[in-house]
């Protein structure tokens, strides 16, 4: 089977060159072993929000202080000053709104109360432009009876320490009498798949008669709606008589899974082929250049392409593994910017830098991907499966792979992504 | 009766939290002595909670330490009938190996029937029959009734057991020096290692169950007990690869027993020297991993693919023989002390050595000297009477615990009444919310939490997961941490200190899992580094403080 | 060092990471409280199982075996797997008669064939119906397909079979007891299509039921015995080079891999050779070595869904790829979730509710779409949706045999038989 650009790997990365390099005409298919990290996520996404341990208020002139082999500084500033303004509209067409700007980081406000920097943030969640001028007044945290993946209590705490006043209410709701049977189903994400019209508006008059309770200005909910689509929020939204912000919970995320299933959903729609599941085996090389993947599913019909995109992650995505002597890039064997000595991988204290979290594929500068030593000319690597950043310690992760993938499409689609 | 600083006045106070000192704390009050039990963290933070798990037939000493091997098959028929919630009856093998020496094999059946041990030579064929994990080219096979036992089950049982006969119990307090009347010990001097709050308990005799810290606890009364550290590293896995126990049948060295201990497996242990003062600070090395793994694929080669959860190490204290204080002669049986026959210093006996298998008759031979010490001459009943837990008459599991929707136990109260036993009766299932899971890789569910945190002297997360297996499985704390500190929240009503605590808490377990941080297990670890520190942001809330417990 | 090299480990299930994404992904879950969950059915159960038996918990009977949470699943794990090969091996309570009797399809099938007409009538008679539901707990809600009067290889011996062996090449067809005793008109439909483009089609020396119900009812020695059968016969025609085809995604999917992991028969030698007819006719499109020609007056809405088989198979790509080669085809793809029936799973009284909520969205998003047909790769996803939304649902091969235009495609393939 014959592709113009096949991509390996379908998360965030994955799908947004896929979105583009579809919407230029071309044929794309993407092979993804599962879903994505995307799953995970914390309500928003970050472009630079630390610097040796301090948030960092202007991501564009920090990006300028980075060392050369981070991914930012082989972009160069100008690309990902470009690259920065394509993210929103992207996504609103595939139909996810976010809000944010890289001149200037806001914060969110995490599961555990706490502010941490961010880019751009999902429709609905809790953020705000600075944590020491809050805008909220009095606030009123509403969790659902049985959902033990939120909590009011260290939300309360971080906010108080910003002087803001809260209460908090917790509710059955009867569409969930279900859910609450299960001892180990009551998950956010299996929340938000009942969560459904009628539903909301009994959370809606349930939430107004607490507000009442409590003259509260501001309406905190755990993110536990909108799912499929962004219109449970707005209903929520506009039957509640305060402003309402949902917090995230602990996995899985809602707004994640809401963003994954959307860039999927728009990726298929234009036409793309996305193949869920399965899993790249092997490639066939060429001199300098990759020819064909083959995988699990497809047995013996190879993936051919002119141009291959490496969006398989970090570890957590299989990316990268490790075994107690080596890291190494599983699929194809390419080479792997990581320390061979195990004692250097990781750092006893888990919030210390660890070192493996920086490791990934040799890379150039436009992130042709290398294996023996030799540059592979059709081949590009993008988001964290690259190596040259920390994104845990730097709040990098959803930026770089975003502005990764839109500059090695564009290259593609430019004819410098090795095409014949 | 209370004495003239307006406190209360013990008959004894018992120095440890391990499975010694709340031995000897049960016997004390199962006799009728007025008693208090000091530790100065959580119960069974020291090697009480670091050895193999291991119901020892006495088998491994048999060769080595007639008197040990003795000891440990006696009281390992004890151990069967007085805890039977925390034993589980897996019996053992030891096979020989083609590198090792089958001549071996008879001196130790031999020393075994000697001991009172049955051991019986098994062809090797029908061995890999009772258990098919053991290397397939193993040349001889012996059974013994070896067996697992949960060490964190069995102490606090024993302290529920002290506590019902009117024992009292401090936990977090640290022992920071004696008060004295002239050469007699009158009360201990404490510290509460949480708050820093200094205060003082008297009573008429201090017995010193410090296991390896004993040492030092001596030196504060001003004694001096010879104590040499040694360090046993060991690996867990992440399920059960064996039934039965699995010992190479050789002269006792590094990583020869595989332990299946409720979920898992554990392969140990290492045996190396280290300084006093590193007794706190227990690291696992690459090398020690290394041996470990070597050796443990010699005697069930499925370790060699089997994922790895965490390292871990704990500290024997290995005692001089008063005769030869230059260490060289070290006894591994009990070592019961005196200090006013031995140091002219009353009020003061130090109960040491021995091994968890021994800690009950640890207890009764300190517990007979307080008698004697004290004039009271009530006898042991420690060996007939079973512990709270394993009670287990006639109409234990008839009483109906059912959850309202499914007609048999559900997966998390059969896993709660292997952990409890006939305790697991008091976890109450109020609601459905009340069985909603917290740890889904070890079944803990909300009502198993609320129980251990109003029943078990629980104040942090460590102490939950040392009560209830919450944390310990496949993903070591990651999704259950966060729920549980959120139920514990409701109790203590201080999110700071909780949310602190939650740091702490996964700190340690990954100090466990990046000694083996490959595989699934590194990729465990990032996910955990993804949810705290990344989408929460607890790294904000770590201080170097909180990690007294997770040493 | 050679220890821990592989990164996979040979104890699958400890590959979970604990993630939870496969419950999200799990149809079940959300409508059925008393299933614990793919993560917790699944890897989780299986430590304690393995730990004592005793901890295996009857509810794993509620799952679908969809395997839509391996397909989900980041890190590999067969979750779907691992709960069925647990029913298998720790479950206490014997198949019933209606387990037995819904398993048997081929059994059963023999028998309604050969009265269909009383059969077909009996089946949609109320008090039969209530009989059914009472004492069967057959759901009385369920329709049940129709029985057809001829069964397929009757058909073929009598109509087609003669003049196979003229043509330049040749495949075997698994036609599955659906093909054989409900609705031959599928297999006629492949023998067109493929006789079009040259190719013989041949019954196996022996065809027995592919198992999927006999091994979801836990009827495992019977599985086994069958699949024997099957696999004796395709490893006959595999050495005449016949490629194996089917033209149902659960029987070809049950063969190639439940075979090995649920029944432990290896079937490596064959594995690759069976397949289904869409991927088979793809593949010699897209070489290039047959044409299709479509005729130019069909016009047709037709949604594609995917069947929870074909989401594992990740062969869903053929079906499309071949069905939008047709010209006058105006393509709708349906979200990829399940329909609900899974087999014989939602013929249970105890599992109809359950199946008609997880089906609800499928059925809500087809009828929105206003397509003239459904098409789909499995036969119980055809029966589920024809009843629940009266959409007719087609095979894509039937859809092709329609559209394609047999005397152009054999002449533009050089046919002339």
């Amino acid at each position: 089977m014959k592709y113009d650009t096949i991509i390996i790997g379908g998360g965030m990365s994955g799908l947004v060159a896929g979105i583009r390099l579809r919407k230029a005409g071309q044929k794309v298919a993407i092979v993804s072993t599962g879903q994505s990290a995307l799953h995970f996520n914390s309500g928003s996404i970050a472009l630079l929000g630390h610097e040796h341990g301090h948030d960092i208020k202007k991501p564009l002139e920090a990006i300028e202080r980075l060392k050369p082999e981070h991914p930012y500084s082989k972009l160069g500033i100008d690309n990902v000053r470009k690259y920065v303004g394509e993210v929103a509209p992207l996504f609103a067409e595939a139909g996810i709104t976010l809000h944010g700007s890289a001149e200037r980081n806001h914060y969110r406000l995490t599961p555990i109360g706490m502010f941490k920097p961010a880019w751009l943030s999902f429709e609905g969640y809790a953020t705000v432009d600075d944590p020491k001028n809050i805008e909220w007044g009095k606030v009123l945290i509403v969790n659902l009876a049985g959902f033990i993946d939120f909590y009011p209590q260290f939300i309360e705490l971080g906010l108080s320490k910003y002087g803001i006043e809260c209460s908090s209410r917790t509710f059955i709701l009867p569409g969930l009498e279900t859910l609450r049977k299960s001892a180990t189903e009551m998950r956010a994400t299996n929340i938000a798949r009942v969560l459904k019209d009628e539903v909301i508006l009994e959370m809606a008059s349930q939430i107004n008669s607490y507000i009442k309770d409590t003259n509260a200005d501001t309406v905190l909910l755990p993110a536990i709606l909108g799912l499929y689509d962004e219109n449970p929020i707005r209903l929520l939204k506009s039957k509640v008589v305060r402003p309402v912000h949902l917090v995230s919970t602990m996995p899985m995320s809602v707004g994640g899974m809401r963003a994954q299933m959307s860039l999927r959903k728009y990726f298929m729609k234009l036409g793309g082929t996305y193949l869920i599941g399965d899993k790249v085996t092997m490639g066939r090389f060429e001199n300098d250049r990759l020819v064909s993947v083959n995988t699990q599913n497809l047995g013996d019909m190879p993936l051919e392409a002119d141009s291959f995109i490496l969006a398989t992650g970090s570890f957590f995505s299989h990316g990268l593994e490790a075994n107690p002597t080596s890291i190494y890039e599983p699929i194809f064997g390419l080479d792997v910017v990581a320390s061979a000595n195990r004692p250097e991988w990781c750092d006893m204290d888990i919030y210390k830098d660890q070192n493996y979290m920086e490791f990934g594929v040799v890379n150039d500068n436009d992130f042709h991907v290398y294996r023996d030593g030799k540059r592979i000319s059709n081949f590009m690597a993008v988001g964290a499966v690259l190596s040259g950043c920390n994104s845990m310690k730097e709040e990098s992760g959803g930026g770089v792979s975003l502005l990764t993938s839109i500059k090695v499409a564009d290259d593609i689609l430019n004819g410098k992504g090795g095409k014949k | 009766m209370d004495n003239k600083f307006g406190k209360k006045h013990y008959d004894v106070i018992v120095i440890g939290g391990g499975a010694t000192g709340a031995g000897t704390a049960r016997d004390c009050a199962m006799r009728g002595l007025k008693t208090l039990l000091v530790e100065r963290f959580d119960f069974t933070a020291g090697a009480t909670g670091r050895n193999h798990g291991l119901l020892h037939s006495g088998a491994r000493y048999a060769v080595t330490d007639q008197e040990s091997a003795t000891e440990c098959i006696k009281e390992n028929m004890i151990l069967r009938r007085i805890a039977r919630h925390c034993v589980e009856d897996t019996g053992g093998l030891f096979v020989t190996l083609p590198e090792d020496d089958l001549d071996y094999q008879k001196n130790f059946v031999d020393a075994c029937l000697k001991a009172g041990i049955s051991a019986e030579v098994l062809d090797p064929k029908e061995a890999l029959l009772i258990e098919p994990a053991v290397n397939k080219d193993i040349i001889g096979a012996v059974r013994v009734p070896d067996g697992a036992i949960d060490p964190f089950r069995l102490t606090v049982a024993n302290v529920v057991s002290a506590r019902r006969d009117g024992a009292d119990v401090l936990t977090y307090h640290e022992v920071t020096g004696f008060e004295r009347d002239q050469n007699r010990l009158v009360g201990v001097r404490l510290r509460d290692t949480r708050s820093g709050e200094e205060s003082v308990e008297y009573a008429d005799l201090m017995i010193n169950a410090g296991g390896i810290w004993g040492h030092h606890i001596a030196e504060l009364a001003g004694v001096k007990i010879n104590m040499f550290p040694a360090k046993g590293a060991l690996l867990i896995f992440g399920h059960r690869v064996n039934d039965v126990v699995i010992n190479r049948c050789r002269k006792p060295a590094d990583a020869d027993i595989l332990v299946p201990g409720d979920t898992i497996s554990l392969i140990g242990t290492t045996s190396t020297r280290l300084p006093y003062d590193q007794i706190d600070n227990m690291e696992v090395t690459p090398e020690e991993v290394d041996i470990l793994l070597r050796e443990g694929i010699k005697i069930a080669p499925s370790l060699a693919y089997t994922r790895i959860l965490r390292a871990y190490a704990g500290v024997r204290p290995l005692v001089a023989s008063d005769n030869d204080p230059s260490g060289r002669t070290i006894s591994r049986g009990i070592v019961c002390l005196d200090h006013a026959t031995r140091d002219g210093l009353e009020g003061f006996i130090t109960i040491t050595g021995g091994k968890l298998m021994t800690y009950r008759l640890m207890a009764e031979w300190a517990t007979d000297l307080a008698c004697k010490k004290l004039g009271r001459t009530a006898k042991c009943q420690t060996a007939e009477t079973p512990l709270p837990g394993s009670e287990m008459d006639k109409t234990f599991g008839t009483k109906e615990h059912k959850k309202s929707h499914i007609i048999e136990l559900s997966t998390e109260q059969k896993a709660a009444e292997g952990r409890h036993g006939s305790l697991s009766e008091q976890i109450e299932y109020k609601t459905e919310d009340d069985e909603a899971l917290v740890c889904e890789c070890e079944q803990v569910s909300v009502g198993e939490i609320k129980y251990a945190i109003e029943h078990l002297h629980v104040g942090n997360l460590i102490n939950l997961r040392r009560r209830t297996r919450m944390g310990m499985g496949t993903c070591q704390g990651e999704l259950c941490a966060c729920r549980a500190a959120g139920i514990m929240v409701n109790y203590n009503k201080c999110a700071e200190r909780t949310l602190r605590d939650l740091s702490s808490f996964i700190n340690e377990r990954w100090k466990g899992m990046y000694p083996v941080s490959w595989g699934e297990t590194l990729v465990e670890g990032q996910f955990m580094s993804w949810l705290y520190e990344g989408v929460c942001g607890i790294d904000q809330l770590a201080r170097p403080e909180d990690l007294i417990d997770a040493k | 060092m050679n220890y821990q090299e592989q990164n996979i480990s040979a104890n699958n299930f400890e590959d979970c990471i604990k993630c939870t994404i496969c419950t999200v992904y799990c149809p079940v879950t959300p409508f059925n409280p008393n299933y614990p969950g793919p993560k917790q059915a699944g890897p989780d159960g299986e430590r304690y199982r393995l730990k004592k038996p005793y901890f295996y918990d009857e509810a794993l009977k509620y799952c679908l075996n969809c395997k839509r949470c391996e397909v989900a699943c980041p890190s590999n794990v067969k979750i779907g797997d691992i709960i069925q090969s647990a029913r298998i091996k720790y479950t206490k309570s014997k198949p019933s008669l209606r387990d037995t009797m819904l398993a048997n399809t081929d059994f059963v099938g023999t028998m309604s064939s050969a009265f269909a007409p009383i059969v077909n009538a009996t089946l949609k008679l109320k008090p039969v119906k209530m009989v059914l539901d009472s004492v069967m707990k057959i759901d009385e809600h369920r329709q049940f397909p129709s029985y057809s009067s001829q069964k397929f290889t009757s058909w073929y011996k009598k109509e087609a079979a003669s003049v196979q062996d003229s043509f330049p090449n040749h495949v075997s067809y698994f036609h599955g007891c659906y093909v054989q005793y409900n609705y031959p008109q599928l297999g006629k439909d492949l023998v067109a299509v493929m006789n079009a483009v040259g190719y013989g089609v041949h019954l196996l020396e022996k065809e027995r039921c592919c198992g999927v119900a006999k091994i979801s009812n836990r009827l495992v020695k019977e599985a086994t015995r069958d699949a024997n059968i099957n696999l004796a016969s395709i490893r006959k025609s595999v050495e005449q080079s016949r490629v194996v085809l089917g033209t149902s995604s659960t029987c070809t999917f049950t063969m190639r891999d439940e075979y090995p992991h649920l029944l432990h028969i290896d079937n490596a030698d064959v594995r690759d050779d069976i397949m289904l007819a869409t991927r088979f006719l793809f593949k010699l499109v897209d070489e290039g070595s047959v044409k299709l020609v479509f005729r130019k007056d069909f016009h047709k809405r037709i949604a594609y869904h995917t069947p929870c088989h074909m989401e594992k198979l990740g062969w869903s790509v053929y079906s499309t790829s071949l069905l939008k080669m047709i010209p006058g085809l105006d393509f709708v793809p349906l979200d990829s979730v399940c329909c609900g029936i899974a087999g014989t799973y939602g013929f249970k009284k105890e599992n109809y509710k359950y199946s008609q909520e997880i089906g609800s969205a499928l059925f809500q998003q087809i009828l929105s779409e206003r397509v003239d047909s459904v098409a789909t790769d499995c036969e119980t996803c055809k029966w589920q949706i024809e009843m629940s939304t009266g959409v007719p649902v087609e095979n894509p091969i039937s859809v092709i045999a329609q559209a394609l235009d047999i005397e152009a495609t054999k002449k533009a393939n050089h046919v002339n038989i």
